[in-house]
Parts: structure tokens; sequence; C-alpha cells
């Protein structure tokens, strides 16, 4: 094969995984210079593994990378930052009390005589980088004054100064405005010039059509091809994104004829940052599924409706009566349960037990009533929360977490197990029995089986199918479309804050929904 | 419903099979037991090489007596460890408390029961100060401690100079009255470590401060009221610290204005020495009283085997990095 003098970095059968995940499998990628090279694909496609086996903070299982024709292998993100590859990335690695120009020279300042810091030889080469890129920055402005965009120009700045020949962005713009995107792509207009190759992630089809030349798009891990911008329109892309899958059958439950009263009714919610006029309902006995990209505002609406997240208007009405939330407390008092998307950092005590885990919603009582008594309606909801008593008894305790967590199928000597000894899986049941024992009315779950096995996500599918059979209102926020068409009565679409349209079940595709979802036009 | 059969047997077999933990040494191994252990030899010891003088009725009461105002400031103080927390303003607090009392009673004239009344209220609001500046403002607590520990130790100057002294005996019979053979604190502490055991450990309301420090995001989640919960930590620690200093203050019939100077630092060496971790969620009112224990034991034995008081200081310091680093190395290999 030829070397084609262009080519910046080659990139041939990259395999990775990860325990339980197969996140790259035989994929080719080439950058050449002067070329912006879009990276797409849906949350979880593989994109952000790649980018970090270019960067060098993974090393790949399998396959070559070739920078000029000679292998490369990164021991670490130094190495591949002294082969040229830099990454800026999302969540930005500066340090906010130094100014510009000691970020942009991070621990490589120009120093005179007994490793003094030269300040005017710092500015000075800081004030060339900044004015190359066509930015107007004070070297020595402190970095946190800066707005984020301004924050991401340092940034590159900072990866020019290291001499980089290749550029990871990734979402870029998702933080910025439109004419803080409009500067943006003037700066990468310089950098093609200049031969410098970038690898571009986003989410926004305009933004990729405008400025990108090449596209790769990957699939669950998988290489679906690499396109010139010229040969290919948004919706073959789109469809190359989604594509077709098995693996998910449809959860096969009686479906409540016609669903029940509603539960959950928001109206016009709004929040200071990103959250606009979203007015939905949720009735009991369905599942109803917030589907969108990452960043797209659900984690957002639904941290406002558990009350963890100050709302700055509109209004939450709990079975028809108007209910001010202020808490968490607020809201599980009111009938509201939220399984976080995080689980490490939002849902476990990981130090404690099961059994503690389990019986963390403050709000039980060990005699007469049962979960199954609430769905039964022997008792109402209310007098379980009320009825808290003062004492606890670990024995108790752990029965008590015992009969729910008999039911996720975490059986075995399991209450006395310390969380963090758990699977993915099973840790995800355990706080799903949390919210079974205390089984509120309306239950929200945000990304309920994010990085578990297969067959635990069924359980999980399952068992929220369960839930609203039995009459609760089930909010279901999903990155994963098959999820979603798998499990949902109804799918809501969210886009940057805003709830963009209801997709009929039957009419529910992946390519529909991801219409709805993609960002078609720039801010 | 057929295809999911067979996965979700094999899912099944899956979670049966949790293996049982097996029971090690290393389980038994942990700092409260490792403290207790090593008090126990200390006394032993001691009792061999002090046969007449160490183990008797009369030195143990004494001891006891020694370590009562901290071990009462103690419990309050394993409360803000669990939770994650922890107050520096305490040795100040006790100073204060006991010097604001005595100002009460000699210059306002107020009656024994009103000011010690009074000086507890004192203390608690320093202590919901501290914890609102905390949970609520969000400074770091060992800001927010360092700060009012100086406010507070300048106060007590301020009201009392270097002291009161010449309390009434209508104040000083309470910390000076004995029941069989022991001194009113001794009684105090006792009192306070038993209640607080019983609601550290059973009792719903404070098991929730286990939830915060292990993990202050999902208890939000879960529902619990961090910010108050926090804020209420800190009052009881005031609280608390002020009756130790009026207590105290009773016994001696003279409040100091430094009496409680380094007490802070004492205080969380024993509160650690009994489990607790900076990082909360660990910790119990019962290990922290044997922290104490401990801590008064080594001076005690110091004394007798006339060494220099700083050899206790060398003493515990020791003891506490190696029970900690001890902590360290058996949990990476758990």
């Amino acid at each position: 094969m030829a070397q084609d003098p262009g080519l910046l970095l080659e990139a041939r059968g990259i395999s990775k995984s990860f325990p339980g995940v197969r996140a790259l499998h035989r994929v080719d990628c080439d950058v050449r210079r002067g070329e912006v090279h879009a990276l797409l694909g849906e949350n979880g496609a593989g994109k952000s593994t790649l980018v970090h086996i270019l960067a060098g903070v993974f090393e790949p299982d399998e396959g070559v990378l070739r920078m000029g024709g000679r292998e490369m292998r990164f021991r670490d993100a130094r190495a591949a930052q002294e082969a040229g590859i830099a990454m800026v990335f999302q969540e930005r690695s500066l340090a906010g009390p130094l100014s510009v120009a000691e970020n942009v020279f991070f621990g490589r300042q120009p120093v005179r005589r007994w490793s003094l810091i030269d300040k005017a030889r710092l500015y000075r080469q800081t004030r060339v980088l900044l004015d190359d890129l066509g930015i107007g920055l004070d070297p020595a402005t402190p970095l946190e004054s800066l707005s984020p965009a301004q924050q991401q120009m340092v940034e590159i700045a900072k990866a020019l100064s290291l001499n980089a020949c290749l550029l990871v962005l990734d979402e870029p713009t998702s933080t910025l405005t439109e004419p803080e995107t409009a500067v943006l792509f003037g700066i990468i207009e310089r950098l093609k010039q200049r031969g410098v190759g970038i690898v571009y992630i986003s989410h926004r089809m305009a933004e990729v059509f405008r400025i990108c030349d090449r596209m790769t798009v990957l699939r669950d891990g998988e290489h679906q091809g690499t396109f010139a911008r010229q040969e290919i329109t948004e919706d073959e892309l789109i469809s190359r994104m989604v594509g077709r899958r098995s693996g998910f059958e449809a959860l096969a439950r009686a479906r409540p004829v016609p669903a029940g009263s509603p539960a959950l009714e928001v109206r016009r919610l709004r929040d200071a940052e990103s959250l606009r006029d979203i007015s939905f309902v949720a009735r009991a006995g369905e599942i109803t599924a917030f589907a969108g990209l990452a960043g797209s505002g659900r984690t957002e609406l639904a941290m406002c409706v558990f009350g963890a997240r100050p709302m700055t208007a509109g209004e939450v009405r709990i079975h028809g009566q108007p209910v001010k939330i202020r808490s968490p407390g607020d809201a599980i008092a009111a009938g509201v349960g939220y399984l976080p998307e995080d689980r490490k950092e939002a849902g476990l005590f990981l130090e404690m037990s099961v059994a503690a885990n389990v019986c963390s919603v403050p709000i039980r009582d060990e005699h007469g009533h049962s979960s199954e008594d609430v769905v039964r309606g022997r008792t109402t909801y209310e007098e379980v929360v009320n009825a808290s008593r003062w004492w606890v008894n670990d024995r108790v305790m752990e029965r008590q977490a015992a009969t729910v967590t008999a039911r996720m199928r975490l059986t075995g000597d399991i209450g006395g197990r310390r969380v963090q000894e758990l699977s993915g899986g099973n840790q995800q049941k355990v706080i799903l029995a949390r919210w079974l024992l205390v089984h509120p009315p309306i239950l929200i779950v945000d990304e309920p089986t994010r990085g578990v096995d297969v067959g635990a996500k069924r359980e999980v599918h399952q068992l929220l199918g369960e839930l609203a059979d039995a009459g609760t209102a089930v909010v279901l926020i999903s990155s994963e479309l098959p999820e979603i068409l798998a499990v949902a009565d109804r799918i809501l679409v969210m886009r940057e804050g805003r709830l963009v349209g209801e997709v009929p079940r039957a009419a529910a595709t992946e390519e529909s929904i991801m219409r709805l979802a993609a960002i078609r036009k720039s801010r | 419903m057929n295809t999911n059969e067979p996965a979700q047997s094999v899912d099944a077999t899956a979670a049966v099979a949790l293996p049982r933990r097996k029971p090690s040494v290393r389980l038994y191994l942990t700092r409260e037991t490792v403290l207790i252990g090593l008090t126990l030899v200390a006394i032993v010891g001691a009792s061999l090489a002090f046969p007449t003088s160490f183990p008797t009725f009369r030195n143990f009461s004494a001891l006891l007596r020694n370590m009562a105002m901290d071990g009462v400031m103690a419990c309050g103080m394993v409360i803000l460890l669990v939770s994650g927390m922890f107050d520096l303003s305490v040795g100040s607090m006790f100073s204060m408390a006991g010097v604001l009392t005595g100002w009460l009673l000699t210059q306002g004239h107020l009656p024994a029961p009103l000011a010690i009344l009074a000086g507890l209220c004192l203390a608690a609001a320093g202590g919901a100060l501290n914890g609102w500046i905390v949970a609520r403002v969000r400074v770091n607590a060992l800001i927010t401690t360092l700060g009012t520990m100086q406010i507070f130790r300048g106060i007590a100057v301020l009201v009392g100079g270097p002291g009161i002294a010449n309390l009434p005996p209508a104040f000083a019979r309470w910390g000076q009255a004995q029941w069989l053979g022991l001194q009113a604190p001794i009684w105090l502490m006792l009192a306070v470590a038993i209640v607080g055991q019983f609601l550290m450990a059973r009792s719903r309301f404070f098991r929730r401060y286990y939830y915060i420090g292990a993990n202050a995001k999902a208890a939000t989640l879960s529902g619990i009221p961090v910010e108050r919960m926090l804020i209420l930590a800190f009052t009881l620690m005031g609280l608390l610290a002020g009756l130790a200093g009026i207590a105290f203050a009773s016994r001696m019939a003279t409040a100091n204005s430094t009496a409680g100077d380094g007490a802070e630092l004492r205080i969380i060496t024993a509160v650690i020495l009994g489990g607790a971790s900076l990082q909360g969620g660990r910790g119990t009112v019962w290990g922290t009283l044997v922290g104490v224990f401990f801590i008064s034991l080594i001076n005690n034995v110091m004394i007798f085997a006339r060494l220099k008081p700083e050899w206790q200081s060398i003493v515990i310091g020791m003891v506490l990095v190696l029970a900690v680093a001890m902590d360290r190395f058996l949990s990476r290999r758990v």
C-alpha cells in the first residue's frame, strides 16, 4: 500500500473490551492533514473509547495506530501528546485560579536562571499563540473569570503549544452560544489551513455538515462506514447510526386498557439553566419514556420533579392535586421515587450493607404494612410514610430488605454484605429494591440499566413492567433506544431542554426517535 | 414470555451463587478491637509494674474523672465524624461556656440553675452557628470552626480575663457531688455516653448520620434533610461542649478562660482511635469512649512511670498513625 503523504494518523482494526462490554470491534479510522473528521454515533456507540485510544488514555486490545507510516504505541496520554495528538476534553482540565498563560504552558513555563519563571516571556509566547488563533484574551487573566467558550479556546491554545498536529474535540459546542460557536469555527478553519487534523465529535447534524470533510459512523462499537460530506445525506447518516438491532424483545405484558388516571402532571416547568416550558402527564399503570441525547435535559427534569433541583416556574400535580416540592423529602412524601443516573455517586452507600442500602429511605413501619398492602389498597401510601417508628433493629431491617431483594432475585446470604462487593447489575437491583420497599405511586428511573449485563437488564425491564401493571406510574429515562422501544408505553422526546414531541408507540422506530432527538439546526 | 425463560434461569443461578464471605482473622482486626487489645495490654502491664498503686479504685476513679470532660465532648464529636464533619471550636466553647456561666453567676447574680441553663443555651447557639455556616453557607468545616474557635476563645478571655474564681457553692456543689464513690462528672459522662450509644445504634433518626457520611448526595436523594441534620449535629456538639465546660467550672469552682485549649485535637484523636474516619460513615460511641479512656490511661501510666508528660503525646501520636495506617493496609487487601 502506497503511503498517502496527506495521512496524519491511521487506526486499523481497533478493538477494545471492558469487563462485560465490547466497546470497539475492528474499527478503522484515519485522519488527513487539514481535515475535520467527524465521529458520529449514538450514546455508547464507542466514539469516546476510540478517541481515548487515539489520545493514549486507553490501550487497544487489538489493532494498530500509525503516524507517518510508523506504528505507534502510546503508553499513556503523555506519550500521545509528545507524538502530537491532543485532546480537548469535555470536562476541562484546567486550573481555575491560575492565569491564562500559566494554563497554556502548564508545567512548561519558560524559565530563567535557577528555574525561576520568566513572566515576560511566558506572557509574550502566550500572546503569540492566542493571536495566531485570533483570540483576543489577556494572558494574565485568571482562567476562572472566563466564559466556558473562552476556557475552551485556552485549552485549544494549550494543545497547540504542545505542537499538536491532531486535535480531538469532544462535543465542543455543547456549552457554547451561537456567536461563540461561530468564533470556534473560525479557529477550526485557521487550524485546517495550518494543516492540523481534527477529530470532531458532535450530535449536531447541521454543524457536522457545515465544518466536517468526512464522517465516520460507529454503532455498538462497530464501524458503519466513512463518508465524504458530499456522498451522504443527513437522513442516511442517521439511519446508519441507529441501524437494526436485536437483543431487546418487547415486554409482553398485559397493558392496562385504557391507561389509568394521571398520576403525575407537570405544567410549563422551567429551571434557571436549560429546561424550557415542559408539560407532560404520566399515568398510573403506564411506562412513560423520555428519549433524547445526553444533555437534552431529561435528568434535570427528573431532578426538578424530585425536588433535588430548583425550578423557576411551572406546576407539578400529583393525582390532580398541586404540590409544592422543595426537597427530595417532600417528593417522597408526595409519592415520587427517583432512581438516579449515576448509581455510585448518587445512589449507593457503597461501604454500607445491602440491608442498610435498601432501607435508606427513612419511611417504613415494620408492622402491618408491606409494599404489597399499598398496591392492593389495604393502606395508603401516606400511612406508610407517616408511620415511621423511632427505633431500628438490624434483624428486622435485614428481614425487611430480604423480602424485596428476593423479589429482585438477589438471593443468598446477602443482607449483611457490603454493596461495593456486588456486581453492577446487582447494585442496581439494590437501589430498585429500595424503592420497591417504599413503593411510591410514581417512580422515575434514570438510565436504570446503564452498565449492567444483559440478564440483569431484562430483569430490570420485567420489574418495571410489573410495577406498571400494579398501578405505578413509571417514568423511564433512557439513552438506549432499543430499551425504550422494548419497554415504553409512551415515548416523549427531549432536545436541548425542550420537549419536542411524542412518538406514537405503534409508529416508533429508532429512526423516528433519533430524527426528533438529533439537533438539526445550529442555534 | 417464553423467550424470557432461559435468560432468567441462567441469571437466577448466578444470583444464588453469591459466595458466603469467609470469616477471616482480618474481620476481627478492626480499629475498635485493636484499641481494646492495646488498652488491656496497658492495664495488665501497668498492674504488674505498679501492683500497689495502679490497680486501685482510687486510681481508676481519678482516671475516669480526668477523662470525663473529654468523654462528654467526644460523644458529640463522633456524631460529626460519622457524618463526615468535625469541629475544632469545642475546646474554646468549653472555656467560653464555663466563663459565661461564671460571669452570670458572679456579675449577673443569677441563681445557679438559671445560669447553667443560660450557659447551655449560649453553647448550643454557638454550635448552631457553626452548623449553619457549614451546611447552609457551605463554608468548609475546617475553616468555619477554625474561625469560631478563635472567636469563642476571644470572647472567653474578654469576659473572664484569665478566669473567674470563687464561684458560689450553690453552683460548685453540682460538680463536686459524689455518688457511690464516683464524682458527678463521671456520672455525667456515663449518662451522655449510654444515651448517645443507644441513639446512634438504634434510633432511626440518628442512624441517618451514617448515611449522610457514607454518601451525602445519595442521602439527599433518599429524602434525608442533610442540611438540617448537620445543623443539628453541630448544635448538639456545642451543647455537649458547653455542658462539659460548665461541669468542669463547677467541679473546680473556677471558670478558667483557657481550660479547654487543645481539647479539640485530643478529642478528634480519641474518636478516630475508636474507629471513626474523617471520610465519614464510620464510628461508634462506645469505641469513642474506649479511645478517650485509652488516652487517659496512657497519661496515667506515664505518671506512674515518672516519664515526662511529653512522652504521652509521642505515644498517642504513634498509636493514632499506626492504627489508621493498619486500617488502610487491611482494607486494601480485603
